[in-house]
């Protein structure tokens, strides 16, 4: 595909400084980055721990303009509050720990994989979570595999209470790499 | 309204035991905004999903869209459905087929492909995808929900 007729404001207004910043971020991202192939080998575990607090929340359901009440444990104007579900206090979102997973499987400590695409989850939603709880997502890689002349790593992944051990949330979860 | 009944309109949609194969789920509509895609939540640190150069560059017509924020579509198209049994022992399965671009209008769909008896309820099967204006499935997969068990 021709590039050359492409523009960078194309999809949204931008001043010649902001176009000029974009470029910059994006050669930066670009210079340091491997493919997620060649990161990853089978068999790598990583695990971190992360505090979904209100605010995170709130991040996230604004991000897919979701506005489920249960899911309220900030408030504009009233900031820190429980919540209310029909679980209690408010809850997280069914799926958000499925995207907090991508930090964890591309390891943080290196050079975003820029170019990967997720392609497919298999999520078991086994307990909800709190809002506040502090959880730990642990991904393991278990294949590598080509398809139609593709490249995917397949990673499986757990999310539990750091607090009790509770098991949250099981996943299954393949990355097209460049 | 009460944080737990949500609107009247939502809870007259929630899933019983009675409710039956063939039952469509009502849809959500969703516009790939490129403000979001480029967020930093989502997309900032891959410009596939928001810089138009970038994207070409790989090969890709326009920024797309990441898969989860289809997902978390086709997931609160489910919570106005099922409720609070979305969030225990609950199954979601999407396989992103094809691309999401920027400024496509996405909608959830679902159908219910077969229920189970389960304890005294039911484990329903949930055919869920998402597609664009044209109808082109974008992301196809299954929801599996315990309901009145």
């Amino acid at each position: 595909m021709t590039t050359a007729h492409v523009r960078t404001d194309e999809l949204r207004p931008m001043s010649d400084i902001q176009v000029a910043q974009t470029r910059a971020f994006i050669d930066g991202l670009a210079s340091e980055s491997q493919t997620y192939w060649d990161m990853v080998d089978i068999g790598d575990e990583l695990s971190r721990d992360l505090t979904i607090t209100p605010e995170l929340v709130i991040l996230y359901a604004d991000a897919v303009e979701d506005f489920n009440p249960w899911y309220e444990g900030w408030k504009m104007n009233s900031w820190l509050i429980p919540g209310e579900s029909p679980f209690g206090a408010a809850i997280v979102p069914p799926l958000l720990v499925s995207h907090f997973v991508l930090s964890v499987q591309f390891d943080h400590t290196k050079p975003f994989a820029i170019g990967s695409i997720h392609t497919y989850h298999d999520s078991e939603i086994i307990e909800p979570i709190p809002v506040g709880a502090t959880v730990r997502i642990t991904t393991k890689a278990v294949d590598k595999y080509v398809k139609r002349e593709r490249r995917y790593v397949r990673h499986e992944v757990t999310v539990t209470d750091v607090t009790n051990g509770t098991l949250f949330f099981r996943e299954t979860r393949d990355i097209l790499s460049l | 309204m009460t944080a737990t009944s949500l609107t009247p309109t939502l809870s007259s949609v929630l899933f019983t035991r009675d409710t039956p194969v063939g039952y469509e789920l009502q849809t959500i509509k969703k516009k790939a905004a490129i403000q979001l895609m480029g967020s930093r939540l989502w997309g900032r640190f891959n410009p596939n999903h928001w810089d138009p150069v970038y994207a070409a560059e790989t090969g890709l017509k326009a920024p797309i869209q990441t898969g989860e924020m289809s997902s978390a579509y086709i997931a609160e198209m489910c919570v106005n459905h099922f409720g609070v049994a979305l969030f225990r022992n609950a199954r979601v399965v999407c396989k992103y087929v094809a691309s999401t671009y920027a400024n496509e209008v996405i909608s959830t769909h679902g159908i219910v492909r077969e229920k189970t008896p389960k304890g005294d309820g039911y484990r329903f099967t949930v055919d869920v995808w998402a597609q664009n204006e044209a109808g082109e499935k974008k992301t196809v997969g299954w929801v599996e929900v315990d309901i009145g068990v």
